[in-house]
């Protein structure tokens, strides 16, 4: 592994030293929080554009200028509960801890709206939401996964360095090496968060994602894929505070066409911004084992009581 | 290797302590660079032999020699026959050879133990506290599990018996990968695929309520020394039998092209009656880490937990849970 690293400038310090501090002006919050809002509530997976004025740069040693995309970055939608449309929804918890135990509302994340599954391939689909709180790999705190790894709600950091761009995932204390400087090189054998390889096309970061186990869904809707997923992902930076992030999706025994999901990131800019410990397995022990404890005598509370009146 | 692994101890025993040579690269603000892929596996016991006595180090020739004999054991062990008769550590663990991976080679440090400290490469005594608090965990552990959370959290999956914090060379995945910032430094270990990122200016400590599996750590720079003090573990990260009370202290100095020194020392006065101290020189290597899906593929705890509700409903009473090896 190389030790050249190039000088970077972090987006923090380069705000800094243009004198625009991230944490201290009023009208860099407001105008932020206005536009989270208003990607947000649309929701779109229409591009989103800005005119890179106010890019961090990574100022190489020789000249080039690349993005730089270290930072922690957090999605703000509903994907993770499903990437299409979709109502607010009751889970297994709704009895338990009511309004708490939902899945939100949100609107699809797919461009086009649906994803194109191959007509007999649809089935499968139906069948996992069916009974989905039972198979979903994620509520197992099962790896995730690219590209549902990056819309689970919860932050994770980047750390951007010459040979590689490391993503440090809060959510089950999961990360990936995007490797910058073996391009053409395969993966040993599959895993759950597959091989990734990045380049620079211009100001986008473009990511191959393959050998991916098919074991992982897209989201809580059962959205699958086979052993033949190809993800292509792209972030690029549009202002000091936002990632667009795409992935397309490409599976021919799955669906008819590739298809592409496109949300915004938002980075934490809050002066404390760190990401925590998640380790899920501690939380996945009950739906895995429950049924093995002793003394098992049925349905449980999340607390591992068991309610006087069922709901 | 050995030579310069020489003169380092020399060195050190002279007084002239962190010697970096100058093939150390460096990362262009300034930091020697400690990105990269390390191998922590070493044969260096991790308390002296008592076949080593008060001897501290090792000659180049005595380290052939311990080298080898480790290499023969295995040799013979893995040619072992089946006698025909199962015993209790067959059942035990079940790996044979060719799934191990504890490495072949003494550190470079020359030691005979990774302990420095107590001077007699001896852990220290365990407190009353530390005692009683160390027999609970293992009566959980020796009857048959109630739940998941009899286990201990290697077979939960939750924390790598050799991921620590601190690493220490185990069984097999003795790897981890060093990814520097100027602003952070990432800790991933292949072992149950875990991570710590660790602020370089000295972070901000999380109140005292908030308890991780793997503690809160946060580093600076001390001279040419990464230095990081990890607190607010929770009481069942236990560390060899630490409490949620320990202050780690880990210091990590890259010494050439090779290697990096990797010193830890572990304050627990609930449970231990001093602190103790352990240092490995780590080996760079190109090989990538794996990604260890522990969890993901733990057929163990169902099947302890189905041998479990089988002995129950069978009405045997078994508390011999607790692996052989950790009696």
């Amino acid at each position: 592994m190389s030790d050249i690293d190039h000088k970077f400038i972090s987006v923090k310090r380069f705000a800094k030293s243009a004198g625009v501090g991230l944490t201290n002006l009023p009208f860099f919050r407001a105008a932020s929080f206005l536009l989270m809002g208003a990607l947000v509530s649309s929701c779109s997976p229409t591009p989103i554009t800005s005119d890179m004025s106010d890019v961090g740069r990574v100022n190489a040693v020789d000249a080039i200028e690349l993005p730089d995309l270290s930072g922690i970055w957090q999605a703000l939608n509903t994907a993770h509960w499903d990437v299409e449309g979709h109502t607010a929804r009751r889970m297994p918890a709704t009895n338990l801890i009511g309004a708490y135990g939902v899945m939100q509302a949100g609107t699809s994340v797919v461009e086009g709206g649906e994803i194109p599954y191959l007509p007999e391939m649809q089935a499968q689909r139906e069948s996992n939401q069916a009974d989905w709180a039972r198979l979903d790999p994620a509520a197992k705190c099962y790896i995730p996964g690219i590209p549902r790894q990056t819309y689970m709600p919860a932050p994770f950091q980047i750390l951007q360095t010459d040979s590689e761009i490391f993503i440090a995932y809060q959510w089950g204390s999961n990360s990936r090496s995007i490797f910058m400087d073996r391009p053409g090189s395969s993966a040993p054998i599959p895993s759950w968060m597959g091989y990734s390889l990045g380049r620079w096309e211009g100001e986008t970061l473009v990511v191959d994602v393959t050998s991916q186990v098919p074991d992982t869904w897209f989201d809580a809707a059962g959205n699958y894929h086979s052993d033949a997923l190809h993800v292509e992902e792209r972030y690029r930076l549009i202002d000091d505070s936002h990632i667009e992030y795409e992935a397309t999706i490409t599976d021919p025994k799955v669906y008819r066409e590739p298809w592409t999901i496109r949300m915004p990131l938002y980075r934490r800019i809050e002066d404390d911004a760190r990401i925590l410990e998640f380790k899920c397995v501690e939380f996945a022990e009950d739906l895995l084992y429950e049924h093995l404890r002793k003394d098992y005598e049925g349905p449980k509370a999340l607390d591992g009581s068991v309610p006087e009146n069922p709901a | 290797m050995k030579n310069t692994a020489a003169l380092v101890v020399v060195s050190a025993l002279i007084g002239i302590s962190s010697i970096v040579s100058a093939d150390v690269p460096i990362k262009s603000w300034g930091k020697p660079s400690l990105q990269g892929n390390w191998d922590f596996s070493t044969i260096t016991p991790f308390q002296r032999p008592s076949s080593f006595a008060d001897k501290e180090f090792l000659t180049p020739g005595e380290i052939e020699e311990y080298e080898a004999a480790v290499k023969n054991s295995r040799a013979v062990r893995a040619a072992a026959e089946f006698d025909g008769e199962y015993d209790q550590q067959d059942l035990d663990v079940g790996y044979d050879q060719v799934y191990l991976d504890q490495g072949t080679t003494m550190s470079s440090t020359m030691r005979t133990s990774q302990l420095v400290y107590p001077a007699n490469g001896r852990m220290p005594a365990m407190t009353d506290r530390g005692r009683e608090t160390a027999g609970y965990f293992r009566s959980l552990q020796r009857r048959a599990p109630e739940g998941p959370e009899d286990r201990n959290s290697y077979d939960r999956c939750i924390l790598g018996f050799n991921a620590g914090p601190p690493m220490r060379s185990g069984a097999y995945n003795n790897m981890m990968k060093l990814v520097q910032t100027e602003d952070y430094i990432v800790i991933q270990t292949e072992m149950v695929n875990d991570h710590r990122v660790i602020p370089t200016d000295g972070g901000k400590a999380l109140p005292n309520n908030m308890r991780l599996w793997k503690g809160d750590s946060r580093g600076e720079w001390e001279g040419e020394t990464f230095v990081v003090t990890t607190t607010n573990f929770n009481h069942l990260s236990r560390f060899n039998g630490t409490g949620e009370n320990m202050t780690l202290t880990e210091s990590f100095t890259r010494l050439d092209d090779d290697r990096l020194e990797y010193r830890w020392t572990i304050e627990d006065p609930e449970m231990y009656t001093d602190k103790y101290t352990s240092v490995v020189e780590l080996q760079s290597t190109d090989a990538d880490l794996f990604e260890y899906a522990c969890h993901e593929a733990n057929y163990s705890m169902p099947l302890m937990l189905s041998g479990a509700r089988k002995q129950e409903a069978a009405g045997i009473e078994d508390d011999t849970w607790l692996p052989s090896w950790s009696r």
